[in-house]
Parts: structure tokens; sequence; C-alpha cells
């Protein structure tokens, strides 16, 4: 079998060195969380906690003792169980992006805000794709268009699961959120009881890095760690401006963020299945903004991956990303390097597809057209087999010198095999392609599968009880209102 | 007058070199020599800032040479400025500016960015950090004689608490004394105008041109 992570970027004494450092960070700096509950959490473990700065410091014993309860393996659920998700630190999976603030807009190529039928399309389209497994939702959007902010989320997951069989991602933005995702995901799994041992959905939680957990995200941690939902940890650090200019420095600073997360969910709910997440990577400095395309991310993602499978804890990653606006030769090349960067070095679940513009848009072509670079990312993994029938001596023998294998039975049964079977990526002679096609761009070819697929694809059709109790959350959530203002002389 | 001219040049070259103790030490021997605080810093300072400021726009010098620059600018002008309050000026040309990043949101980088281009641009700028409590911003901002009160999120959750800030404003009937920037990823110009902030900024750059062409 290939080895899941051939692409080494640290040596073992250096996984080490950057997970003593990390250790070191958490006893000696400490990390700061804002939510009351997840320093009694800590103080009872032992932590030193000072009350005034918020600032926890934790020994490396209680980490450790928190890697160890931490599975390697788990189950992620989905309503239609063919797609449930078997994370472990020996596979990939691959979460595409769905829930962003803009779209590129597929008729007219310029940028909008996302709406509720965009989330649909755009879950519609991942459900489709045989390379996605997790959807990151429209329950985790900052907002949507037309949609009351209040009950974002609500609307957000129930256009998810409307249109998706496979596994839904849920919001951990503060307690209330939490808990209507909750709820809502319990729908699926058919009561609380058996979410709780079926998680069907699953979170990110950010740090805020260096060395911080705001107050809502905490709260959802906590929220989802009690259920024994899974939750990926997942650090955002920028070289330079977030974390040390140096990605030694990054890594360290990084895990020190993760595993202080890890942990919490470990003291709130020993076993609660985490991923140790990255989203590292470094400012651009000529514009001061996040290069999510850049090589260093990939060399941030495979030195993650390895840190990670150190620790024995699944890897959560990026790739498929990039800056550009438009879905262009830097689009291309930058998705590319930093896909093939994170799954060659062994991340297990790779978020980031479907993305442009530094992830603040979405655009369903982008999402066909990697899922075609993540088929090549699997052919990639799978390696070379070497044994009798592949070296394929008899045939070479038969075939001698001068011959030809097309007409071959082995070609015939290893082909698929041996090579990804490709969509959208034209290797047509010119004027094939233009018989085929007028000479369309990946670009244009993308739109029309994106056309038929919304037109032809009908994901597995919803529970209508299970629907109508959706919907009934749903009503609540909205009726409930806008929070309050806070404001008062 | 040639002496002048060298601790000038000395003053402009500390902050291209985004050296705060030669910059304090420039401002003092300006002020020893008799250089009038006012070009001084005019002169000195602000001048050079502007190049760097400009440098960065052309791509010839990267974000931490700037935030370099502004901090050793900033050190610079604590040294000039009780001359300058002397003689009744006022080192914040552009205008006085409260910042923070609201309450429950813990996001900097972005706000830490419009800082340091603030102050490269003249403004002076009280930065409150994160987490901040909405009431902070308005007592801060009456305390400093604020004309400009910014107000970050990265969320949006925490988003909300700009309009709270406005609604405080309100309440206390001192909302035209402010300009009230909103900024951060969720921030666009439908929220402003929900929220009746005076101007937002999807970036740095445009935060500054907002307040640059401010009439309040």
């Amino acid at each position: 079998m290939a080895s899941h992570n051939p692409l080494k970027i640290l040596s073992e004494d250096q996984v080490q060195t950057i997970y003593q450092t990390a250790l070191g960070l958490l006893e000696n700096i400490g990390v700061v969380f804002k939510e009351p509950r997840a320093r009694k959490y800590y103080k009872k473990a032992g932590a030193m906690v000072d009350e005034e700065s918020q600032r926890v410091r934790i020994s490396a014993d209680i980490i450790e003792a928190a890697i160890k309860q931490a599975p390697s393996k788990f189950t992620v659920h989905a309503r239609v169980p063919e797609n449930n998700v078997e994370v472990d630190f020996q596979k990939l999976h691959i979460e595409p992006m769905i829930g962003r603030l803009n779209i590129l807009d597929i008729d007219t190529g310029e940028r909008r805000r996302t709406a509720l039928q965009d989330v649909a399309d755009l879950v519609r389209i991942a459900d489709a794709m045989e390379n996605y497994h997790l959807i990151h939702s429209g329950a985790i959007m900052p907002a949507i268009e037309g949609v009351p902010l209040h009950a974002s989320h609500a609307y957000g997951y129930l256009a998810s699961v409307r249109n998706t069989g496979k596994v839904v991602k849920c919001s951990p933005r503060g307690r209330q959120t939490a808990e209507d995702c909750i709820r809502m995901a319990a729908v699926l799994a058919g009561g609380e009881d058996e979410l709780r041992k079926k998680p069907h959905t699953f979170t990110t939680v950010n740090p805020v890095t260096p060395l911080q957990h705001d107050k809502g995200q905490t709260e959802g941690l906590i929220e989802y760690a009690s259920y024994g939902i899974p939750i990926d940890v997942t650090s955002e650090p920028q070289a330079g401006a977030t974390a040390p200019v140096t990605l030694a420095g990054l890594l360290a600073q990084q895990t020190a963020d993760i595993l202080s997360g890890i942990t919490l969910a470990q003291l709130v709910n020993p076993g609660t299945p985490v991923w140790y997440g990255t989203c590292g990577t470094i400012m651009d400095m000529k514009g001061g903004l996040i290069a999510l395309g850049a090589v260093e991310a990939g060399l941030i993602n495979a030195a993650s991956a390895q840190i990670a499978a150190h620790l024995g804890i699944p890897c959560r990653g990026t790739g498929s990303v990039t800056d550009s606006k438009v879905l262009d030769i830097q689009a291309g090349y930058e998705k590319a390097i930093t896909l093939f960067m994170a799954t060659l070095g062994g991340i297990n679940c790779l978020f980031y597809p479907g993305v442009l513009e530094h992830a603040l848009t979405i655009s369903l072509e982008s999402l066909v057209i990697d899922n075609e670079i993540c088929g090549m990312a699997y052919r990639a993994l799978r390696g070379i087999d070497v044994n009798e029938d592949t070296l394929a001596v008899s045939e070479i023998t038969e075939v001698g010198p001068g011959g030809n294998y097309l007409g071959q039975k082995h070609t015939m049964e290893f082909l698929r095999k041996e090579q990804y079977m490709v969509k959208l990526s034209n290797r047509f002679s010119r004027e094939d392609w233009m018989s085929r096609s007028g000479g369309k761009s990946v670009w244009d070819q993308a739109k029309d599968e994106v056309r038929r697929i919304l037109q032809e694809h009908e994901p597995p059709s919803l529970d209508t009880d299970k629907e109508a109790e959706l919907e009934t959350i749903l009503k609540e959530v909205e009726a409930r209102g806008p929070e309050p203002s806070r404001v008062s002389l | 007058m040639a002496e002048h001219e060298e601790i000038l040049e000395r003053m402009r070259a500390s902050i291209v070199a985004a050296d705060e103790t030669e910059a304090m030490a420039a401002a003092e021997a300006a002020l020893a020599a008799g250089i009038e605080p006012l070009t001084a810093l005019e002169e000195g300072f602000a001048g050079a800032i502007r190049a760097q400021g400009e440098a960065f726009s052309n791509l010839d010098i990267f974000l931490p040479e700037l935030v370099l620059s502004a901090k050793a600018m900033q050190a610079g002008v604590s040294v000039l400025e009780p001359a300058l309050k002397a003689k009744g000026i006022d080192a914040a040309r552009s205008g006085v500016v409260v910042i923070g990043t609201v309450e429950g949101d813990l996001h900097d980088i972005g706000k830490n960015i419009v800082v340091a281009m603030l102050r490269s641009a003249g403004y002076e700028v009280h930065d409150l950090g994160t987490d901040v409590p909405i009431p902070n911003f308005i007592s801060v901002a009456e305390q400093t004689k604020a004309d400009i009160i910014g107000l970050s999120a990265l969320l949006s959750t925490t988003m909300l608490r700009q309009k709270d800030l406005i609604e405080l404003l309100n309440l206390k009937k001192i909302r035209e004394d402010f300009f009230v920037i909103v900024g951060g990823a969720p921030v666009t110009e439908a929220w402003m105008n929900e929220i009746g902030a005076d101007g937002y900024g999807l970036d740095a750059h445009m935060a500054i041109e907002v307040l640059d062409s401010r009439t309040k």
C-alpha cells in the first residue's frame, strides 16, 4: 500500500522539537480563554489559571493525557449511510467550501452576495461530486443574502441537508447557534441520544492565534464536545503577521493554539473526536492580506500532517485554494500546488475546494473543476503498485520489441486502475477540441457541467417528517428575533 | 542652517530605517538645535512617513517596513509633542481616531494595519486593542477629543456590536460629534447604511480614503 504521506517536510527530530516547543509555550506563556467555563475546566484539571488576565497555563501532563483520549479513528454520520465518513489518519477526505459571503456569478462573472438559492445550488453540486465528502454548509455562513442574520444558520442548514445526502457541517459561533444546530442535527440522527452515539455533523473552532480562544466559539466547542460531535480545532496563523515569519515558529505556536482547544474538548467529554487543524499560511506583505494560495501554505500543511500523525490525531488542512479573483492560470497553479503538497503531505481532511479570492468568494464552476484536481490527488496518493501483475513481464514478452499494448487484455484490465480519467481537462487535438466544443476553455466547460448537474442531479430526498421537524425549528429560531440591543445609558 | 538640514535628514533617515531610538534622538537634537517643532514634524517626520506610505503603495517596501516606520515616527513625535503643544500646534494634522476590535472579537490584524496606515497618514490614533466594550470607545473618544471612532469586527456575530455603538451615541445625543467608520470581513456598504455609520473600509487603503475625504 502506498504511504499516506510520501512528502515528508520534517524529520522525526524536527517534529519532536516543534511539539516540545509547543508544550513549552502552553506551560510558560499559556493561552487566553475568554469563556469562563473553559477556565473552570482547566482549573479542575490542574492548570494554572489567572482569572484576571484570563490566562491558562497548561502543563504537558494535562495536554498529553488529552491527546491519549482523542481517538485516531472515528465516524461522522451522514443521513445516507453510504456517505458516512470514516476518519482515519491513513485516509483522505475532502471538504469543499460552500458558505462564503460572495459568489462569482456563473452567468455574469461578477462577484455578488451569496443567497439561499446559491447555497442550495452549491450543495447540490457538491453532492454530485464523487470526491467531496464533508460538506461545509450554509449553516456556517457569516450571512446569507436575503435571510435574517439571526436565523442564517438554520436557513443555511436546512437548505444544505435538502440538497445533499452527505455529512453537513454546523456552526459553533456562540452557545445559542450551537444549540440550534445540534437540535437540527439531532433530527437527522433520530434524536439526541442517537446523535450522541452517531454524530451526524461536525464543526470547526478557530483559536484566534496567537494563543487565544474567543468566547463565542469556545461556547460552541463546549456544546459540541458535550455531545461528542467531531470538532476540528483549526488555527489560522499568518506568518509575519499573527505568527512568527519563520515557519518553524508558526508551527510551534499553531500547535499550542490547537492543543489547548483539543485538550478542552477532552476535558469536557473525554474521547470527543477532533482534528488537528491548520489554515496556516503567510501574510502577503505587499497588500497585508492572507495568501492562502502560497507555496508556504503547502509546506505548513505537510508539516502539520506530520505533527498530527505524531500525536495520533487526524489532520485537517487546506488546499485547492487560490487568491486569484477569477479562474485563471494563477487559480490553477495555486490550487494544484496547495492541494498536492497538503494531500501528499498526509492531510486527512482537505478543506477549501471551490474557493477563490483568499477564500472570500465561492464559485460553482470552481467546485466542479476542483473535484477533478482532487481526483488527480487521490490518484497520486495511490502511488505505484509494484508486483508481478503490474510489472507485466509476460505482456512485455508477448508484445516484444516494436509492438504495442493497445490490444492487450492487460491494458484493458488495468487501465481504469492505473489512469485517472479526466472529464474537464482538455487533451484532444486542436481540431477535435474545436469540433467537439467550439474550443471552450476549462472554465466554460465547467459552466456547462454545472448547468447540466443542476438540471439532472437529484439529491437523495429528505424524509418528509424530518423535513417538517427541521422547518419547525427554523421557524422557532426565526421567531426568536434578532439579539436584543445591549445598549443602555 | 546646514546643521538644521543635517538633523532633518537624520530624522527622515530614522523613519526609513524604522529606528525608534534614532527617531527620538534626532527629534531631541532638532529641538536642541532650535529647529521649529512644526518644521521638525513636517520636514523631518511627516514627509518621510508619507514617502514610506507611497513606497508601500508602489510595492517598493513591504508591510512590516511600513508598520515599523510608523512606530519610529510615533516615538519621534512623542519627543516633539510637548514643544508642539507649547506652541499651540496639534500634531494630529489629519484627525484623532479612537479605534479597536469590538467586544467578543479578538481578531486584530486588519485593524492593526489600518492603525499603521492611519499613523503614516498623520492621524493621532488611540488603539484600544481587541474585545473592547462599546462604552469604552465613547469614553476614550471623549477624553482624547477624538473626531473619529473606528470599529473592527471579523465575525458576523460580533459585527452587531458596531450597531450598538451608533445606538449608544444616539442615546447620549452625541452622534454628530463623531465620524464613525466600520470595517472587517463581513462589513458591507449595506451594513454601514443599515446601522447608520458614516463610512466603511474594505481594506486599509479604503479606510484612509474614506477618512481623508470626510467632511464631518
